[in-house]
């Protein structure tokens, strides 16, 4: 596997959706190169800083309520 | 006075309580999706007041045990098509004041998150991560929001963006990788060598 290759598995391989066979053959890579062995802390991170610093918000407190409300009217 | 009672069948009254327990759950992830959708707080109200009130209208329709979260993505992903699409911004194009400015705009709300620093990144600001973010291409900003912020897996995000898995995993392979070329281009800004770390 080329590092190419191997770069595209990792971006997989975090969300854990890799088949058995990527994660053989994307482990065997990486026991074989730190280049991308670096490379893949790298992508984690970029994962990482998405949840930390994207801000969320609580949905303001009377659309709650009025979903809440809008539910109990009978749809029939 | 006389007050009018809505009197409610069994079925009716099982069917509030399951939408309410699997359903508006959700609001606080719908109202954050909708909101990087239209960058307006009255306008992300309205989406997803529109979602909650088509998705209990067919609420019959969707498949317990199933992903409701997922489900309500997708209807409100329709709906903002539907109803906002034509207005949006076109694509590639980016407006930093309106980003600027609609972040400070939600940054004063009560959050949501918990905050932890991590290397380098820690020069970034919040807002510099959000407006990276969102200059990405849509079609990678989106599948970005869908996985690492909400979660939902591959084959998840292939029905709400109604394109293959290998469409999904290439997407998130390649705005991830233009994501850290500009996340790293602000920490430069700050002064931060990316390549010695320091």
């Amino acid at each position: 596997m080329n590092c190419n290759k191997a770069k595209v598995l990792m971006s997989a391989a975090l969300d854990g959706e890799l088949t058995a066979q990527e994660e053989f053959e994307l482990t065997r890579h990486l026991d074989d190169c730190p280049e991308c062995r670096a490379y893949f802390q790298e992508a984690k991170k970029t994962k990482v800083i998405i949840k930390e610093r994207i801000v969320r918000v609580k949905a303001p407190q009377n659309l709650v309520e009025s979903i809440v409300r809008m539910t109990k009217i009978t749809s029939t | 006075m006389k007050e009018k009672k809505q009197i409610l069948t069994a079925e009716e009254q099982l069917k509030q309580k399951e939408f309410q327990e699997e359903a508006v759950v959700h609001i606080n992830a719908l109202y954050n999706y909708a909101l990087h959708l239209t960058m307006n707080p009255g306008d992300a109200q309205d989406l997803v007041q529109e979602t909650y009130l088509k998705a209990y209208k067919f609420f019959n329709s969707f498949e317990r045990g199933t992903n409701c979260k997922a489900w309500l993505f997708k209807i409100l992903k329709n709906n903002y098509i539907n109803k906002f699409r034509k207005n949006a911004r076109e694509p590639g194009k980016v407006d930093y004041d309106l980003i600027k400015d609609f972040y400070h705009t939600i940054k004063d709300v009560q959050r949501d998150t918990t905050e932890t620093d991590s290397d380098f990144f820690h020069s970034l600001l919040h807002e510099e991560v959000y407006q990276a973010l969102q200059s990405l291409p849509e079609e990678f900003r989106e599948v970005i929001q869908l996985c690492d912020i909400e979660g939902f897996t591959y084959e998840e995000i292939a029905n709400m963006v109604e394109s293959p898995i290998g469409t999904v995993r290439s997407r998130l392979y390649r705005g991830r990788k233009l994501l850290r070329a500009k996340l790293e281009d602000y920490a430069k800004n700050h002064g931060y060598n990316t390549e010695s770390g320091e």
